[in-house]
C-alpha cells in the first residue's frame, strides 16, 4: 500500500489503488467500473434507497450483497460487480421498479436520456413477470409554477427531497404515505416555491419531475448542446444550453465544481424564453416624434455616427456594458476612449461599489476558499435573492462546519444557517462596524468568531439606499481579520468582466488605474492619446446631462431609469440629453426614451469570454444566430467608428481577444483560443499574485455618516423583480411578489399604522404595509424594482404618511 | 408573536410545553405533538399540521410526511368507534377477511371509511401483536382476541345498542372474544394504557376527548 490516504481494493479480480475515504460506487466509477444507481448522487448525502447499486463484497462470513453507495472503501476489500448473484439482484430491483412504472417512454420528456430506461436496458431482466394493471395517479400534479410531477413515474429515489431540503434549504417537497402508496407531495397550498426547484427536474432519474417550459417540447436526441455560462448574475454558473430547431428549449447546470457544482437558480435555468420573446427589438429603430420608425442599419448608424461625431469627446458618456462579453466591453471602452475621446464611461449605475474595490481588492477570495474557510462573514445584499448559487455555496460551507456571521438590516435567506445574525438599523452601518470591531455587548460572539481564520468576507451593499463607502470600510475591517480574503459582491451579469475591461471612470483594461503613468503609456502606445479629462461615474454623468454639461449618452444594455438609485434623475437626464442611443434588445423604461435603438445580440447569441465575481474567465458560446437583424456590440461599434472615419479594429473576435491579451496586463495569455483549446475547462482565474495585477487596491476605512431621521430606508432586492428579462420570460414572468412595505410592529404602533393599510412613502409611492418583527426598528423596507415601486428614489431616509385623511 | 395554539385548551398548551422542553431538538416532538393536536381538532387536520410545524420549526410538508406515514394519526377523522381488524398473516389464516367483511356489513362502513351517521370507522390493520389470539380486533385500540364472524356481528350490534361511553378490553373480550394469546392478567388499574407516553392524560378510551 502506497501511503495512508490510499487503499488497495480488488474489483472483479483486478487490484486497484484508490483514494481512501471514498464510497465504493465512486471509487469503482473512477476506475471505469460503472455501478448502476438511481438514488446515489455525488452532491447529495447517501441514503441507499433504491438498492440498484448492490455489489458483492467479501466479508468474514463470505460474500454478501451490499449497497455500494454507502460502503466506504477499505484496504483489501474484494468486490464483485458482475457475479451471477449481482446480476440477479440488479434484475430483481429493476423488475420491481418496473411493476408500477408506466412504459410511456415515447411521450415522456426523459425518454432517451433516462437512467431508468438505460439501466433497464443494460441490467434489466428484459421481461417482466408482472402482468397486473399498473398503479395510476392523477397527473400531472403541479408542485410549483415551474415544475410538474407525474407520480406514477417516480422511483422514490429521494433525490428531489434531498435537493430541496439539504441543498436549497426549502424542505417543501416530501414523501408522504407509506408502503405501496408512498409518493412525493407538497403540503396543500404550499407549493415547492423554491428558487432552486429546477435542479430537481435535472436530477430526477426518471420523468417524474418535468419543467413547465420544456414539457413535450423536444426529444433529447434532437437537442444540440453548447457549454456556456449563465449571465443572470456574477457567479456565472456553467450551463449546458440545449437547442432544438433554432430555439433554446432547455438550460441545464454543468458540474463545474469550481463554480456552481451543477446547481442553477431557477432564474439561470428558466430565463431563456425572453430571448425568443416577440417583444424583442430586432431591427434598428429611429425616433420620429412620439414613436419609433424602423430603419436600416445603414440609416441608423449614419445618424449615430454623425450625432456622436458632432459632439466634443467630453460631452459624450456611456453607461452600461455589464451584460456584455469581455470582448464587447473592451470594444466599448476602446470606442469611447479612442474614437469618441471620452473618459466618461461606467458599467455600474450608481448601484455598485467603488470600481477599484470590486476589480482589484487584495486579497481576493475565490469561491473555493469558502470550502476552506473557518469563518465566513456576509455583509451585503441578501445572497438568496441576488446571487442564489453563491447562497448555495455558503450553505454548503456551513454544512461542512464553517462559522457564518451575517450582518444586515433585515432578515436574509442565510439567517437560518448562520451562527451569528447581526441586525442594525439601515443607515447606521458605520456605527455597527465600530461596535463589531470592538466586540461590544452582544457582538462578543460574532467578534470572537471573526478571530478564527481563515476568514472569507463577502462584502457588498446591503441595499441601494446604503452608502457605497460603507462596503469599503467593511472590507478594510475584514482585511484586518486572520488570513482574510474578500469576495466583492456585485450582481449584474458580467460587471466584473466589464470593470476588468476598463468600463469604469478610473480604470483601464486589465486592472490598471488611470493614475498609473506606466499603464496610461502602454495603452496610448496601442490606441493613441487617451482623453485628458477626468472620467465621471454614472451618477455624475446623469447629473451633468441634466445640467447640460454633457449632451449625448450611449446606453449599452443598461436601464438607468429602473436600476439606478435615482430613477427620476435618470429619466430627467435622458430627456435632457440632445442625443441618446440605446444598444439594447428590449424596449425598457430607459431605451424607450432614446433617439435611436440599435438591436443588440444577447446571451445565447454572443461569443467570447466573461469574468465572474472571483475573477474566473470562462468561454461564453452562442447557441443561436442573433435574432432578426441584431448584432454583436463589437461589430456595430466598429462600423460606427468607421462611419466616423476611425479604425476601431474590433470587427473580429479573435483580433479583440489578442488585443486584450496584449494591452490588458492581468489578462495576458487568457485568450479565447487558450480557453478553448488549452485552459482548464472550469475556466481560468485572472492571476492576482504579486506583480501580475498592476493595481493592488487596499480598501481604507472611509468616514460614513450615521443617518438619522424617523425612518431610514432599506431597498430590498428580490430574485423575481420587474426586470425586463424576467417579464419577458414566459414561466418566470408571473413570479414577482407583490410590493409590501415592511416595518417593525412597534414603529407601526407608534404611528398607528395597521397591517394591510396603504401608506405614502416619500410622498411618491402608495404601498400596502406588512408588519415584520425581523426588521430593525426605525427601518422601512421597500421592495426594489417591482411594478409598484418603479421610479422610487433610494434616499437614505424616507417619510411615511397615512392616506386615511387628517385626524 | 402570538402562539399558534392560543385557541387550544389550557391543559393541552401546558402539555405541549412539557413535551417541547423534554427534547433538545424541537422537531423530535413532532409525533407527540400530533397526538395533542389531533385531540384539539378531532383529527390531524391541515391546520393541526401547520400548528405542529410552527411549534417545531419545520415546514408543514415535513409534518405531513410524518403524519401520513403513521396510520394511527387520523387525518380524516374517525367515528365514535374505531374498529380495527387485523388482516396480517396469522389473522388472515384464521379468517380475518371474513370478520372484516362482517364488520363492514354490520357498520355500513367500508374499510378506511366512516359510516354515514358517524358512529363507526372501519379499518384493516397490520399485525397488532396478538397473533396467538388471531383473529384480533380492536375497538378504539382496546383489544379483543379470537373474534369469530358471529361475534364480530354481535360486537357491532352491541356497540350500536348500548353506545358505551368507554370501551374496555376485558369487558369486550368476555362478551365477544375467543381464545387468547395468553392470559393478560387482571384488569388494568386505570382503564386504558396510553399508546405513547405523550398520550398521557388523554386516554384512548375516551377520557379527555
Ligand atoms: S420524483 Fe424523481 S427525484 Fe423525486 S423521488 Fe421520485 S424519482 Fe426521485
Ligand atoms: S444507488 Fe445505492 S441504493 Fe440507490
Ligand atoms: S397477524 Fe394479526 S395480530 Fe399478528
Amino acid at each position: 500500500m502506497a501511503d495512508a490516504d490510499q487503499v488497495t481494493i480488488t474489483i472483479n479480480g483486478i487490484d486497484h489503488v484508490v483514494a481512501a475515504g471514498q464510497l465504493l460506487i465512486t471509487a469503482a466509477e473512477n476506475i471505469g467500473e460503472i455501478i448502476p444507481r438511481f438514488c446515489h448522487h455525488d452532491k447529495l448525502e447517501p441514503v441507499a434507497k433504491c438498492r440498484m447499486c448492490l455489489v458483492e463484497v467479501e466479508g468474514p462470513r463470505g460474500k454478501a450483497l451490499v449497497p455500494s453507495c454507502t460502503m466506504p472503501v477499505s484496504n483489501g476489500m474484494v468486490v464483485d460487480t458482475k457475479s451471477a448473484v449481482v446480476t440477479k439482484a440488479h434484475e430483481g430491483v429493476l423488475e420491481f421498479l418496473l411493476i408500477n412504472h408506466p412504459l410511456d417512454c415515447p411521450i415522456c420528456d426523459k425518454g432517451g436520456e433516462c437512467p431508468l430506461q438505460d439501466q433497464a436496458y443494460a441490467h434489466g431482466p428484459g421481461e417482466s413477470r408482472f402482468v397486473e394493471e399498473k398503479r395510476t395517479y392523477l397527473k400531472p400534479l403541479p408542485v410549483s409554477d415551474l415544475v410538474l410531477l407525474d407520480r406514477e413515474r417516480c422511483v422514490l429515489c429521494d433525490r428531489c427531497v434531498r435537493v430541496a431540503d439539504d441543498i436549497a434549504g426549502d424542505p417543501l417537497l416530501v414523501f408522504t404515505e407509506r408502503g405501496n402508496a408512498v409518493q412525493i407531495q407538497t403540503f396543500p397550498d404550499e407549493p415547492f416555491a423554491s428558487y432552486f426547484s429546477g435542479n430537481t427536474v435535472q436530477l430526477c432519474p426518471v420523468g417524474a419531475l418535468t419543467s413547465v417550459d420544456y414539457r413535450f417540447k423536444a426529444r433529447p436526441w434532437d437537442l444540440h448542446h453548447v457549454t456556456s455560462v449563465s449571465l443572470v448574475d456574477t457567479v456565472q454558473s456553467t450551463v449546458d444550453v440545449q437547442t432544438s430547431r433554432g430555439k433554446i428549449v432547455r438550460v441545464y447546470g454543468v458540474e463545474n465544481d469550481a463554480v456552481n457544482e451543477g446547481w442553477l437558480s431557477d432564474k439561470d435555468r428558466f430565463v431563456f424564453p425572453a430571448i425568443h420573446a416577440d417583444t424583442r427589438v430586432v431591427q434598428p429603430l429611429v425616433r420620429n416624434g412620439e414613436r419609433f420608425d424602423k430603419a436600416t442599419w445603414g440609416e441608423a448608424l449614419e445618424i449615430v455616427a454623425s450625432r456622436l461625431g458632432s459632439c466634443k469627446g467630453a460631452e459624450v458618456a456611456a453607461i452600461g456594458g455589464a451584460h456584455n462579453t469581455n470582448e464587447d466591453a473592451f470594444a466599448l471602452g476602446k470606442f469611447m476612449r479612442s474614437v469618441i475621446g471620452s473618459a466618461h464611461i461606467d458599467a455600474q449605475i450608481g448601484d455598485g461599489l467603488d470600481a477599484r474595490l470590486a476589480a482589484a481588492v487584495t486579497s481576493r477570495a475565490r469561491l473555493g476558499d469558502l470550502d476552506a474557510a473557518s469563518t465566513i462573514l456576509v455583509w451585503g445584499p441578501d445572497l438568496k435573492e441576488v446571487l442564489p448559487v453563491l447562497y448555495l455555496r455558503v450553505r454548503k460551507a456551513t454544512r461542512n462546519g464553517a462559522t457564518l456571521v451575517v450582518v444586515s438590516p433585515v432578515a436574509t435567506g442565510l439567517d437560518s444557517v448562520a451562527d451569528h445574525v447581526v441586525r442594525y438599523r439601515a443607515g447606521t452601518g458605520s456605527e455597527l462596524l465600530r461596535k463589531l470591531g470592538a466586540g461590544d455587548g452582544d457582538l462578543v460572539g460574532a467578534r470572537s468568531a471573526l478571530r478564527e481564520g481563515p476568514v472569507v468576507a463577502l462584502v457588498g451593499r446591503t441595499s441601494l439606499a446604503e452608502d457605497p463607502n460603507l462596503a469599503e470600510s467593511i472590507a478594510a475591517f475584514a482585511l484586518s481579520l486572520p488570513e482574510a480574503k474578500i469576495l466583492p459582491l456585485l450582481e449584474r451579469g458580467n460587471v466584473f468582466g466589464a470593470l476588468d475591461m476598463g468600463l469604469a471612470p478610473g480604470l483601464l483594461p486589465g486592472r490598471v488605474s488611470v493614475d498609473s503613468q506606466e499603464g496610461v503609456d502602454a495603452i496610448e502606445d496601442a490606441w493613441g492619446p487617451l482623453p485628458d479629462h477626468e472620467g465621471l461615474d454614472a451618477m455624475s454623468i446623469l447629473a451633468d446631462l441634466v445640467e447640460g454639461d454633457m449632451s449625448a449618452l450611449v446606453m449599452v444594455g443598461s436601464d438607468p431609469v429602473s436600476d439606478c438609485p435615482d430613477p427620476q434623475l435618470a429619466r430627467a437626464a435622458i430627456e435632457a440629453a440632445d442625443f441618446v442611443v440605446a444598444i439594447d434588445a428590449f424596449i425598457t423604461d430607459s431605451s424607450v426614451l432614446a433617439d435611436v435603438i440599435l438591436p443588440a445580440a444577447v446571451w445565447g447569441e454572443v461569443d467570447g469570454t466573461v469574468t465572474n465575481l472571483e475573477g474566473r474567465v470562462q468561454r461564453i458560446r452562442p447557441s443561436l444566430l442573433p435574432a432578426g437583424q441584431s448584432r454583436a456590440l463589437h461589430g456595430l461599434l466598429d462600423d460606427i467608428a468607421s462611419q466616423m472615419g476611425a479604425d476601431l479594429g474590433t470587427s473580429d473576435l479573435a483580433m479583440i481577444s489578442k488585443e486584450i491579451a496584449s494591452v490588458a496586463p492581468s489578462y495576458a495569455g487568457i485568450t479565447i483560443d487558450y480557453l478553448t483549446f488549452a485552459g482548464d475547462p472550469d475556466g481560468v482565474v485572472v492571476p492576482i499574485e504579486d506583480a501580475q495585477q498592476p493595481l493592488v487596491y487596499t480598501p481604507v476605512d472611509r468616514p460614513v455618516p450615521v443617518v438619522t431621521g424617523e425612518f431610514t430606508l432599506h431597498l430590498a432586492a428580490s430574485l423575481y423583480d420587474a426586470g425586463v428579462w424576467l417579464s419577458n420570460a414566459a414561466a418566470l414572468g408571473d413570479l414577482a411578489r407583490s410590493a409590501y412595505v415592511r416595518l417593525h410592529p412597534s414603529d407601526a404602533a407608534r404611528r398607528a399604522i395597521t397591517p394591510g393599510e396603504t401608506i405614502v412613502v416619500s410622498g411618491s409611492h402608495q404601498l400596502p404595509v406588512a408588519l415584520d418583527d425581523t426588521v430593525s426598528r426605525g427601518t422601512l423596507v421597500v421592495p426594489h424594482n417591482l411594478e409598484e415601486t418603479k421610479g422610487f428614489v433610494a434616499t437614505p431616509t424616507v417619510t411615511v404618511d397615512t392616506v386615511r385623511g387628517e385626524e | 408573536m402570538s402562539s399558534p395554539i392560543s385557541a387550544w385548551s389550557h391543559a393541552s398548551q401546558e402539555r405541549v410545553q412539557t413535551i417541547l422542553d423534554s427534547y433538545p431538538e424541537p422537531r423530535s416532538a413532532i409525533m407527540p405533538l400530533l397526538y395533542i393536536a389531533s385531540l384539539e381538532h378531532d383529527r390531524v387536520s391541515p391546520e393541526a399540521m401547520r400548528q405542529v410545524a410552527e411549534l417545531t420549526g419545520v415546514t408543514p410538508a415535513q409534518v405531513a410526511s410524518v403524519a401520513s406515514f403513521y396510520t394511527m394519526f387520523k387525518r380524516d377523522g374517525v367515528g365514535e368507534y374505531l374498529v380495527s381488524v387485523c388482516t396480517s398473516i396469522s389473522c388472515f389464516l384464521r379468517g380475518a377477511d371474513d370478520v372484516l367483511e362482517v364488520v363492514e356489513d354490520a357498520t355500513g362502513a367500508r374499510r378506511g371509511e366512516t359510516s354515514s351517521d358517524g358512529t363507526f370507522t372501519v379499518e384493516h390493520v397490520e399485525c397488532i401483536g396478538s397473533c396467538g389470539g388471531a383473529p384480533a380486533v380492536q375497538v378504539n385500540y382496546e383489544l379483543i382476541e379470537g373474534v369469530s364472524t358471529d361475534n364480530g356481528r354481535k360486537l357491532v350490534a352491541w356497540l350500536k345498542d348500548t353506545k358505551p361511553q368507554v370501551v374496555l378490553a376485558d369487558e369486550m373480550q368476555q362478551l365477544f372474544g375467543g381464545s387468547r394469546s395468553f392470559d393478560w392478567g387482571g384488569p388494568e388499574p386505570e382503564g386504558a394504557i396510553a399508546p405513547v407516553p405523550a398520550f398521557g392524560p388523554y386516554g384512548s378510551s375516551g377520557e379527555g376527548r
